[in-house]
C-alpha cells in the first residue's frame, strides 16, 4: 500500500482518529499495531520476520551491554549485534553484487561470464532505515549515551515504526526514541500544520516528481535515440525528480508523524542552493550523513591504524598535508559506504559515492589556489555573482553523479556521459523535440509552473518555516493558499485507479 | 587545573588546529560559531586536545559533545 494511495490516506486518516481517542498510555501499542499491519498488507507477510529478528538481536545485545560491568563482554555483545544485522543487510542486498562484480571480471578475462548464480531474495521493507536505526542505537547503548528500553516492544516500535521505514529519516533513539512511548494530546495545530506539510509532500511527488519521471524514463530508456541535448535536460529533470520524490515523501512521513505529535528529524534543508559538495551532503539526506558520520567515520579515523597514518604522514608531507590525506583515506571508505548502502551495484557506488568523494577532495586540494587566485585577480569572494556561479557548479556536478545513479549500469552511464558532450542539437529547445518526450505543452507548463513554486517556496525556506509564514497571514489568504495546493494536487497530480503513481525512489533502499 | 586555566589552554589548541590567532572559546562554542570546524576537523581537534591533556575521548563523548562547555567538563573529569 503506497502512501499516496487513497486507501493509504483512509488508513491514516482512520488510524489519526483511534490514535487521539485511545487513551493515552496506549497509543505506543496502537502505533506499533499499525505498523505491523502496514507491513503485512505492504509486502509479502512473511518478511515481517526480518524486522522482527532485528529487533529481537538488538534488544539481546543491549540487555547484556546494560547488565555487565565486563568490558570485554559488552564488546563482544555489540560485535555480534553488528555482525548479525549487517550480515543480514549484505545477504539480502549485497551477494548478487559480489557475485555480478566477479562474473564480471571472469568476462573481462576472457573467461565464461557465469561463474556465480545470482540469487533471488525478497528484502523487507525499509531494511536499511531499520536496520541503521537500530544499530545506531545499539552502539549509542554500548557507549552509554542513550538509555536503555527495557519494554521489546516498545524497541519494536522504534525500529519498525511504520512511516519511518518507508524512506527514512534514519532515526536516532537518544534523539527521538522516548517520544514515541510519551502520551500525546490531541493538538489541533499540530495535526493541521502536519496535514499542510503531508499536501506539500503530495504536491512534490504527484504533480512535479512523477511528470518528470516521463521525460527521464523516456530519454534514459533509449538513450542512444536522444543524444546531447536531451541527455541534459533528462539529466537536469532527473535532479529535480529525484529531490522532489524523496524530499515529497519526506514531508508526507514528517507531515503525518507531526500529526500524531511526533517529531523526526529533517532529512533535507533546500540542498540546491548548496555552494560546495561538501555543503550539498550537510544539505541532502542529512539523516544517512549524520550516521555515516558518527558511526563510520569518526570510528576509522579514531582507530589505531589511522591515528598511526596521520602521525607517520604529518612527519612526511607536513602538518596540514599530512592531516588531510589521512582524511582523503578515510573518507574514500566513507564515500564507498555511503554509495552502497544505495545498493548493490557500481552505479551507486559511484554516482552517489566515489564520485562524490572525489568532489570534496578536489575541492580540498583546490580551495587555497582558487581564494589566491581570486585575491590576485582582485575578484570578492564572497559576491553575489561567484556563489550563484558556485550554487550552478554544484548543481552541475552532483547531476552528473545523479546520471551514473540512474543509469542501467555504469557502462551505460559513460556512454551516455559521451552521447551528451558529442552532440551538439541546441535546436530541440524550441523546435518543439522536446514535446516528444511524452508530455505535450499543457503537462510541460504545469511541469515548469511546478518547479518555479518550488524554486519560491525553498528561496522562502532559506529564511525560516513557509508554513509558519502563511500562519501569519489573514485567515482568508492563509486558507486560499492551502486551498489552491489542494486542488493544484487534485486537478494536477497524476494519480487515479488507471494510474499507478510509482514508488518512491529511495523505498527500494 | 581550574576552569579558568583550562580554556587558557583550549584557546591554544583551537587557534592552533584552526590556525586562527583571534580564536577564543567559552562554554557556549559550538562548531557554527568557527568557520573551519567541520566533521572533518572536529577529529583533528579532539586528537590535537587529547594529546594536550593527556586524555581520551570515548566515541560516546565524540559523537554526543554540543558545545566547548561539554568538553571542558569531560576534560576536567578525567584530569580530577
Amino acid at each position: 500500500m503506497g502512501i499516496t494511495s487513497f486507501y493509504f490516506l483512509c488508513f491514516f486518516a482512520g488510524m489519526l482518529i483511534i490514535y487521539y481517542i485511545l487513551p493515552k498510555r496506549l497509543q505506543w501499542a496502537f502505533l506499533l499495531l499499525c505498523s505491523i499491519v502496514y507491513y503485512l498488507i505492504t509486502d509479502s507477510a512473511v518478511l515481517i520476520l526480518y524486522p522482527i529478528f532485528s529487533v529481537a538481536v538488538c534488544y539481546i545485545g543491549i540487555r547484556v551491554i546494560s547488565s555487565t560491568e565486563n568490558e570485554s563482554k559488552k564488546k563482544a555483545a555489540l560485535i555480534a549485534v553488528i555482525a548479525v544485522n549487517i550480515g543480514i543487510l549484505v545477504i539480502l542486498k549485497y551477494v548478487n553484487f559480489g557475485i555480478n562484480s566477479i562474473n564480471g571480471i571472469a568476462k573481462f578475462m576472457g573467461h565464461n561470464g557465469n561463474v556465480f548464480k545470482r540469487f533471488k531474495f525478497l528484502a523487507p521493507l525499509g531494511v536499511s532505515f531499520y536496520t541503521f536505526s537500530l544499530l545506531g542505537y545499539v552502539v549509542d547503548v554500548y557507549y552509554g549515551i542513550a538509555g536503555v528500553q527495557m519494554n521489546p516492544l516498545k524497541l519494536a516500535l522504534y525500529g519498525m515504526y511504520f512511516p519511518a521505514v518507508i524512506s527514512g529519516p534514519i532515526l536516532k533513539y537518544r534523539e527521538c526514541g522516548e517520544q514515541f512511548f510519551e502520551p500525546h494530546r490531541f493538538d489541533y495545530n499540530k495535526v493541521t500544520k502536519g496535514m499542510q506539510r503531508m499536501l506539500w509532500g503530495f504536491f512534490k511527488k504527484l504533480v512535479i516528481a512523477e511528470r518528470l519521471d516521463v521525460i527521464v524514463d523516456t530519454v534514459y530508456g533509449k538513450y542512444s535515440s536522444y543524444p546531447g541535448v536531451y541527455i541534459w535536460i533528462a539529466t537536469f529533470f532527473y535532479a529535480f525528480q529525484l529531490y522532489t520524490d524523496f524530499s515529497g515523501c519526506m514531508d508526507i512521513v514528517l507531515g503525518m508523524s507531526e500529526s500524531l505529535g511526533l517529531t523526526l528529524p529533517e532529512n533535507f534543508k533546500t540542498p540546491f542552493f548548496a555552494k560546495s559538495i561538501s555543503e550539498y551532503w550537510r544539505r541532502w539526506h542529512i539523516t544517512l550523513g549524520v550516521w555515516m558520520k558518527d558511526y563510520v567515520f569518526y570510528p576509522i579515523l579514531r582507530s589505531g591504524f589511522f591515528t598511526r597514518l596521520n602521525k607517520s604522514w604529518k612527519k612526511k608531507f607536513g602538518k596540514k598535508r599530512g592531516k588531510q590525506f589521512t582524511t582523503f583515506v578515510a573518507m574514500f571508505i566513507l564515500w564507498f559506504s555511503v554509495g552502497i548502502w544505495h545498493g548493490g551495484a557500481w552505479k551507486y557506488v559511484i554516482g552517489s559515492g566515489l564520485l562524490h568523494w572525489f568532489y570534496i577532495v578536489m575541492e580540498e586540494l583546490l580551495e587555497s589556489p582558487c581564494a589566491r587566485a581570486m585575491e590576485k585577480l582582485h575578484i570578492n569572494a564572497e559576491s553575489k555573482i561567484i556563489n550563484g556561479i558556485r550554487i550552478i557548479r554544484t548543481f552541475f556536478l552532483v547531476c552528473i553523479g545523479d546520471l551514473f545513479f540512474r543509469s542501467k549500469n555504469v557502462p551505460s552511464a559513460i556512454a551516455m556521459l559521451k552521447l551528451a558532450v558529442t552532440t551538439w542539437n541546441p535546436h530541440i529547445l524550441w523546435n518543439g523535440a522536446i514535446l516528444e518526450l511524452g508530455l505535450n505543452i499543457y503537462e510541460l507548463a504545469i511541469v515548469i509552473l511546478s518547479l518555479l513554486i518550488l524554486l519560491i517556496v525553498s528561496l522562502q525556506q532559506q529564511k525560516g518555516s513557509v508554513r509558519d509564514m502563511v500562519a501569519a497571514r489573514p485567515l482568508p489568504l492563509r486558507w486560499s493558499i492551502w486551498y489552491a495546493l489542494l486542488f493544484a494536487v487534485i486537478l494536477f497530480g497524476c494519480y487515479g485507479p488507471e494510474y499507478s503513481a510509482a514508488e518512491f525512489i529511495y523505498q527500494g533502499f | 587545573m581550574n576552569r579558568e586555566e583550562l580554556f587558557i589552554k583550549l584557546n591554544e589548541v583551537f587557534r592552533d588546529v584552526f590556525d586562527d590567532d583571534d580564536i577564543t572559546v567559552t562554554d557556549a562554542t559550538t562548531a557554527d560559531d568557527i568557520e573551519e570546524w567541520d566533521s572533518l576537523e572536529h577529529i583533528n581537534l579532539l586528537a590535537a586536545v587529547e594529546q594536550e591533556f593527556g586524555m581520551k575521548f570515548n566515541m560516546g563523548q565524540v559523537v554526543s559533545m554540543k558545545n566547548v562547555g561539554e568538553m571542558a567538563d569531560i576534560i576536567l573529569a578525567n584530569l580530577s
